[in-house]
């Protein structure tokens, strides 16, 4: 019986030792920039009215003793005592603080975005950013929410780069391996001014932005913020006084650029008592059977007044007049025609259609669909190594275009306030938004994110224009928009993001 | 004479295997089963068809007990087919293939359908004097098909292939009555999802692949065998091994720690070569599943491809 027995337990054992199951996130090869961006301290700032509002102290010099001891403590006391620990961490930022304080971004609205839950009264309570933790947590991070927190981060960490770039060459400090050749940098050594140091501006510049959009994660941050500079240290790219004076450059910028949000109309994005007048505005211009939630009990639609909240790349005047065209009106030929189709696919969904819009679908627990195109553009600046300054001007451009989006897309939504086809009977595969459906808001923001994304990578034009259009199409496979809002939306999406090209072509970079 | 009797007996497949795959809508089963202690003959086949019906209007949200308007009632039904076989007296072979449907009563998830997973399994009797037996049991599932796994609670499994070991200790005394005692450790294999990037352990995961945690399961049966009528009373107890817990108002996502205590009956009469099973099951506590009921009918056909040596 014992010999009949071995090969059952030794079989148990066999598929608990084989089973290593956890998935690695990739690890990606720190890059040497493929152009420092000498002349990136002249560049058009956002929000500050020049790169010299913050002040930054004239470093000591190189032969001072004071930094000399700085050296001597990297080659001497640090370098010797680096753990395998901090190597990692060496590794994880050298791919670059712009890229990693982005997937932070985009990690933490993945985990904030989920709907609350309806209470005892079946009413929806409202988020509080006083207490974040408590359920329901703030802020729920949906495509609004997201796309304007990644927007600041990117102008935040933009301006205090353009900013540090000019005192960087101002003061042209050089990297301490330049200095002292016994140094050895373990991240790709370059000609860069140390001073202040890069990586530090953007750490303290992204953590003051999320600490106040994501109010709840600021001990989470706290790691990030130090690890990401001591792993700077570590790898010695920078002395400490590097950081000190990076720090503090980020966060005085940071503070800028948060005192502007703070003003943006976004804490009044949420006006729910607006929404009767908008109906009664819809109605009076031909809209019949005006968008209804679909859940139970009924949600209020995602917030009524983004639309109102401040655009980056054009006026509030531009985003009216190009507001898209009045679409299909319930029972016309056109719109039975659209709803035709989705009722065809939800017969006959194939699986391919299923793919792409689940790949697309960016929803519930998701990092939305303007982070998507965050992550697409992050890696792209990856790919073409880019220094901090020129990831940061391109995340830049895409997120305040992404944020336009958003806002003129809102805007759209609740002044047509059409009905999803779900008020018709059409199941989804993706599950549904609580907001009306003219026009698409997946379409609105990969158009825009697509064109901005065309101008600094031409030569993948066709490739971001490809997923863009899937991503739109995406939405009529999960069967929760017609076919008109999907059009409209890539048209809109387009214009919107070419206002942001435009920016970029006039920011004096050159680019 | 447990083998003489056994002849008569068509059995359950797969309970275990099959009923956790998809666990927040947990399926169906039929005949003969790896946690029992019943064999075909040598040469004997028996086939069956079964219907399951499984449905739950509350689950636990993590530890949270909570229904969901937009769900209402979350109906899962299978059609399956099944067969045992007797290789040798004391090795049997059994495999299944259900189809699966499921919707949802009220809210507006599209309702997913297909063929889930072929299942294999091979019984062996290790020892077995007295009335007194044990049995090892070895199997394994593949998807037959590419159903999309992270679409819960709508989709029809989890689309993982799993291997599984499986320990039965059985005691039938000559009344009739016995009693079962079954334990196993299921390895299940990650799956790829439609998407790039997904959200576990509340951490981001730039990668299309789910990690599917591995899964232990064990049970009690006190039950009645003789002659045509098989009757059992069971517990049974389903444990993910790691995962993470359905966050507030989210979603279930595959890779939740999904956890459940079932009780049930399970009834069997076969005068000849036509038999008739079916089964009941409820959920009694979980977490990360739907409280479900689980009712599954089956017709059972048996025959020989050889005259009995004996």
């Amino acid at each position: 019986m014992k010999m009949k027995l071995f090969p059952v337990i030794a079989l148990v054992g066999a598929f608990i030792v084989a089973c290593d199951k956890d998935i690695q996130n990739p690890l990606l090869e720190p890059y040497a920039v493929s152009s420092l961006d000498e002349n990136a301290g002249q560049w058009k700032p956002y929000i500050l009215s020049s790169v010299s509002d913050i002040v930054v102290p004239e470093p000591k010099p190189v032969t001072d003793p004071a930094y000399l001891k700085e050296l001597d403590s990297l080659k001497n006391y640090i370098a010797p005592r680096v753990t395998p620990e901090n190597r990692a961490a060496v590794e994880h930022w050298g791919a670059g603080a712009v890229y990693r304080w982005n997937e932070i971004a985009r990690e933490l609205s993945a985990r904030y975005n989920l709907p609350p839950a309806s209470n005892a009264e079946g009413k929806y309570p409202v988020p509080d950013a006083a207490n974040p933790l408590k359920d329901p947590k703030f802020p729920f991070a949906n495509p609004p929410y997201a796309a304007r927190a990644l927007a600041y981060l990117s102008v935040a960490q933009f301006d205090a780069l353009v900013t540090a770039w000019n005192y960087k060459y101002k003061f042209n400090r050089k990297a301490p391996y330049k200095i002292d050749s016994g140094i050895k940098p373990l991240l790709p050594a370059s000609d860069l001014p140390s001073y202040p140091s890069e990586a530090a501006v953007v750490a303290a510049a992204s953590y003051t932005v999320l600490i106040a959009m994501f109010p709840g994660e600021v001990p989470y941050l706290d790691g990030k913020l130090a690890e990401n500079k001591n792993a700077m240290i570590w790898a010695a790219m920078s002395t400490p006084s590097d950081i000190t004076a990076g720090d503090a450059l980020g966060k005085a910028v940071a503070a800028r650029v948060m005192a502007k949000a703070k003003t943006d109309g976004m804490s009044a994005a949420n006006n729910q008592s607006r929404t009767p007048a908008m109906i009664e505005t819809a109605k009076s211009i031909g809209i019949i059977e005006p968008w209804k939630s679909q859940e139970s009990p009924l949600r209020p639609t995602m917030l009524p007044t983004y639309g109102e909240v401040a655009t980056w790349n054009f006026s509030k005047e531009t985003m009216i007049a190009m507001r898209p065209p009045k679409p299909w009106i319930v029972g016309t030929p056109e719109f039975e025609k659209d709803l035709k189709e989705l009722q065809g696919i939800q017969k006959n969904q194939t699986r391919e259609q299923a793919r792409i819009a689940n790949f697309w679908a960016d929803g519930a627990g998701s990092y939305t669909p303007p982070a998507h195109w965050h992550r697409i553009g992050a890696e792209a600046g990856k790919d073409a190594k880019y220094s901090e300054v020129r990831m940061a001007r391109t995340l830049a451009l895409l997120g305040t275009a992404e944020m336009d989006a958003g806002i003129a897309c809102w805007d759209a939504k609740h002044y047509y306030f059409t009905p999803r086809p779900q008020q018709f009977g059409v199941k989804t595969s993706v599950g549904l938004p609580n907001f009306p459906s003219y026009t698409s808001g997946h379409s609105t923001f990969s158009s825009a994110g697509a064109t901005v994304l065309s101008y600094i990578f031409p030569e993948r034009k066709n490739e971001f224009e490809a997923m863009a259009l899937e991503a739109s199409n995406s939405r009529i496979y999960g069967l929760i928009h017609y076919r008109v809002d999907c059009e409209m939306g890539v048209a809109h999406g387009k214009t919107i993001g070419g206002y942001a090209v435009q920016r970029g072509q006039t920011d004096g970079s050159g680019l | 004479m447990f083998s003489m009797n056994l002849k008569y007996f068509m059995t359950r497949i797969f309970a275990a295997v099959l009923l956790f795959r998809v666990l927040l809508f947990p399926a169906f089963l039929s005949a003969q089963q790896p946690n029992d202690a019943i064999y075909m003959d040598k040469n004997a086949i028996c086939i069956v068809a079964a219907y399951g019906h499984n449905s739950w209007d509350t689950y636990w949200e993590n530890t949270l007990k909570r229904q969901n308007l937009n769900i209402g009632t979350n109906t899962t039904q299978s059609f399956a087919l099944m067969a045992a076989a007797g290789i040798t007296d004391k090795l049997n072979l059994l495999v299944g293939l259900p189809y699966v449907s499921t919707r949802n009563s009220a809210g507006n998830l599209l309702g997913q359908k297909g063929l889930q997973d072929f299942s294999a399994a091979l019984k062996y009797k290790l020892f077995n004097n007295e009335g007194l037996s044990l049995h090892g049991t070895l199997g394994g599932s593949i998807p037959v098909s590419n159903y999309v796994p992270d679409f819960l609670p709508m989709s029809i499994g989890l689309h993982s292939a799993t291997a599984s070991a499986r320990l039965v200790f059985n005691y039938l005394h000559k009344s009739g009555i016995y009693f079962t005692a079954h334990g196993a450790y299921t390895a299940r294999s990650n799956v790829r999802t439609d998407r790039d990037s997904y959200q576990a352990n509340d951490k981001i995961y730039n990668s299309d692949e789910l990690a599917i945690p591995n899964a232990t399961d064990g049970g009690i049966n006190i039950g009645y065998l003789k002659n045509s009528l098989q009757a059992t009373l069971f517990l049974e107890r389903f444990d993910c091994v790691g995962g993470d817990h359905i966050r507030r108002n989210d979603a279930p996502y595959p890779t939740n720690d999904m956890e459940a205590t079932n009780i049930g009956a399970y009834v069997k009469f076969q005068p000849g070569h036509f038999g008739v099973n079916a089964r009941y099951a409820y959920t009694t506590s979980g977490r990360n599943v739907g409280q479900t009921t689980s009712l599954m009918a089956g017709i059972l056909y048996q025959f020989s491809i050889k005259k009995s040596s004996n």
